[in-house]
């Protein structure tokens, strides 16, 4: 074998002593190879930099509300005169869109790229991370008066509190008096005493529902939550349920009869409205019935003791104001005590009717959409509409109902504080005059 | 280079470092507000950090130019380079928060993870092959000088069956495809000689020239003993020496092929990281100026 047959000396002289000058193909091609790459890194940001783009150094696609200015880097990465850097600034942000402030006493404002993160891919800029709003409300300091929130929210599942409305001592302010559980009872007699049953949807819509109201009257005028919010939250006319009204929910069973001459109901308005009403029906029923100033009392004869009739014959304002003062002492102590809370005065003058105080939205610092949430049966989240006899119960559901599908994992409705809340406080936006030109964007 | 028990320091600080790395990363991705950012202050850290452990892993190529600098021991240089290379690759990913970005930062990503990914698999070949190399190719030469030796063993082997045959000195052109063995046949050969002629013409030459190309008779060790076997048998005994060489010729032969085969894989990986290695180094710095400027 070659070891045997090979001594060091020979096969010392089999190596020729010159190979290092002539380099290996080996070597040779390694060499080139080190070279080309670099070069062709180099061509490939030059060849940007001659097409006059910087995209290439894009830290990656932009939000969808943004991809129209993918290409025009300069919107947003402004340049000081002589600057190198060109980070994209508040100024930038506020060029386009107002940041309102979150609130008067904060003690820290993030700048805008610290929440809305762009060149994230096709996201919501809204979407941000719940460590957004951790960073100061795991541990809230304010400045000036001490704040009445909880200070210490890790996350919708943990440290969140229970809904406002929810806690001890909560009561629905609401002075109509509903009884929801006689109301979802079975065989309720319906306009025309017809058994019926209602449903949720018979009385709560949201204010732009087309469809008709099963037992209601379409006559009533659209109450619309957007109109009566003063929150810095912006309301999809579909988001609340537009609040229950006397003149489309009520009055196909609840008639204000107030008098067996007439057919049609008082109206459903102020004491002072109705009282008026009721001495023009009068007037005019008596000056085509004038007979009826004529009284025919009770017939009380007895069987050995005959009594004459008593007869009485009134002016026409004397019977105008009694016919008036029955039809009032029916609807102030009956029909109208039956929901409303009314306070007679001492001196006999008309009654006072309290405000109706019904509650539009419940958790005033939080959005909440029910078209989102339509697929749900309204008595799996408002369980307690079915047993609720009290006007001041609240039937709101806990946030226990909102983290069976709203929690943490990735198999579950979003959790994070964006959710339902809004940070900046959109009552105190300003109006933003644009400045960009559509030559200048989508190239 | 073998990883053995000289690495244990290295390996030990290198764990060190990225369990600390992780411990820092791991709370500052949760309770970043908008996620981990590579131009956040922990993300930067992370950035210059990957940077120079790319930077160091780099530097090794320097240094072997200059191998007659005191600076440090060539085997501390490797080490650091097999162990903070590696590194950069987490350490990056925690800059980026393992994310690739736009197309700048995600042609650096795919780079790094290239980079690295054929530096373990170098390493781990680097750690195998030299020991199948001694196994294997026990009569290892120097790679480059591989071709010139095999020209020698033919001209060897042409001399050798020149000397016991009679034949004619073998008419060498330059270069080994051109070697040839010009036999007269008006010289007389002994006859009893003919089979080992034969063999060496049809077999022995074919296997020299071929240059470890082609499956050939004796590119088979056990093949090849078993023919060399059977020649013997057609020899006279004063001619078996003459076979017995031209055996352990052609084993030497196979040995040279064995060996710029392994040596193939052995460096083969460095055409890829060697040169994306400059490339990244260069984006590299590129997306240090582009960022600090965005």
């Amino acid at each position: 074998m070659p070891g045997s047959e090979r001594t060091t000396k020979k096969l010392a002289q089999r190596i020729d002593l010159t190979y290092f000058k002539r380099p290996h193909p080996f070597r040779t091609w390694r060499f080139w190879l080190s070279v080309a790459a670099p070069a062709i890194a180099i061509l490939w940001i030059a060849w940007y930099g001659v097409a006059g783009s910087n995209r290439v150094y894009s830290g990656g696609k932009m939000s969808r509300a943004h991809a129209v200015l993918a290409a025009k880097c300069d919107a947003c990465h402004l340049r000081q005169a002589s600057s190198f850097s060109a980070k994209a600034s508040d100024q930038a942000c506020l060029s386009c869109h107002d940041g309102p402030i979150h609130h008067t006493n904060q003690a820290f404002t993030p700048n805008c790229s610290s929440c809305h993160e762009e060149h994230q891919g096709r996201m919501r800029l809204a979407a941000t991370a719940d460590a957004s709003c951790t960073q100061c409300h795991a541990n809230l300091r304010t400045t000036g008066e001490p704040t009445r929130y909880v200070r210490e929210i890790e996350n919708f599942g943990s440290g969140h509190p229970e809904f406002a409305a929810l806690r001890p001592g909560a009561v629905d302010p609401g002075t109509i008096k509903l009884n929801h559980a006689v109301h979802l009872k079975k065989n309720l007699k319906g306009p025309n005493g017809e058994p019926l049953q209602l449903d949720c949807d018979d009385c709560h819509r949201p204010p732009t529902s087309m469809q008709p109201l099963r037992f209601g009257s379409a006559t009533g005028v659209p109450v619309s939550i957007a109109q009566k919010s003063d929150l810095p939250i912006a309301i999809s006319e579909r988001a609340y349920m537009a609040p229950v009204t006397y003149a489309k929910h009520c009055v196909a069973c609840h008639g204000l009869q107030f008098d067996k001459r007439f057919t049609e109901s008082a109206p459903h308005d102020t004491p002072q409205v109705i009282h008026t009403f009721l001495i023009q029906k009068f007037q005019l029923y008596i000056a085509t019935h004038p007979a009826e100033l004529r009284e025919v009392g009770p017939d009380r004869t007895l069987p050995q003791k005959p009594l004459p009739v008593a007869v009485r014959v009134l002016t026409r304002d004397q019977w105008i104001a009694e016919r008036v003062s029955e039809s009032e002492e029916l609807l102030w102590r009956k029909t109208c005590k039956q929901c409303h809370a009314l306070s007679t005065p001492t001196d006999g003058g008309l009654p006072t009717v309290a405000k109706s105080n019904i509650t539009a939205r419940w958790m005033p610092h939080a959005d909440f959409n029910h078209e989102r949430h339509q697929m749900l049966k309204c008595t799996e989240c408002h369980a307690g509409a079915l047993t609720s006899h009290e006007t001041a119960d609240i039937l709101l559901p806990g946030i226990a109902t909102c983290e069976k599908c709203h929690h943490s994992g990735s198999d579950s409705a979003e959790a994070r504080c964006f959710e339902c809340h809004t940070y900046h406080d959109w009552t105190k936006q300003k109006e933003v005059k644009g400045k960009l030109m559509l030559s200048g964007i989508g190239e | 280079m073998r990883i053995d028990n000289t690495h244990k320091k290295w390996f030990a600080a290198s764990l060190i470092i990225f369990g600390v790395a992780t411990a820092v990363y791991v709370p500052y991705a949760a309770h970043s507000p908008s996620g981990p950012r590579g131009g956040s202050a922990v993300g930067l850290t992370f950035g210059i950090i990957g940077s120079a452990f790319m930077v160091f892993a780099g530097l090794l190529a320097a240094r072997k130019k200059v191998p007659v600098w005191r600076l440090g021991r060539a085997q501390s240089w490797m080490r650091g380079h097999l162990w903070l290379g590696l590194l950069s690759l987490p350490i990056i990913f925690f800059h980026a928060g393992f994310k690739f970005g736009g197309p700048l930062t995600s042609v650096l990503m795919v780079l790094v993870i290239i980079v690295v990914a054929s530096g373990v698999f170098g390493a781990a070949l680097q750690h195998y092959l030299p020991r199948v190399m001694t196994a294997q190719a026990p009569g290892e030469t120097i790679f480059e000088q591989i071709d010139h030796v095999r020209e020698q063993l033919a001209a060897e082997a042409d001399h050798l069956v020149q000397s016991a045959t009679g034949a004619a000195e073998p008419a060498r052109e330059e270069g080994r495809r051109g070697l040839s063995l010009a036999v007269q046949s008006e010289v007389a050969v002994d006859e009893k000689l003919a089979p080992l002629r034969n063999f060496y013409e049809l077999e022995v030459r074919p296997f020299l020239e071929s240059g470890g190309k082609g499956q050939l008779l004796l590119s088979d060790s056990d093949r090849a003993r078993t023919a060399f076997e059977g020649l013997k048998t057609l020899l006279p005994t004063g001619a078996h020496e003459t076979a017995k060489r031209l055996e352990a010729i052609c084993e030497e032969e196979r040995q040279l092929h064995r060996e710029s085969r392994i040596h193939y894989w052995l460096h083969g990986w460095l055409m890829m990281h060697i040169p994306l290695s400059f490339a990244l180094l260069l984006l590299g710095c590129v997306h240090a100026i582009t960022a600090l400027r965005y």
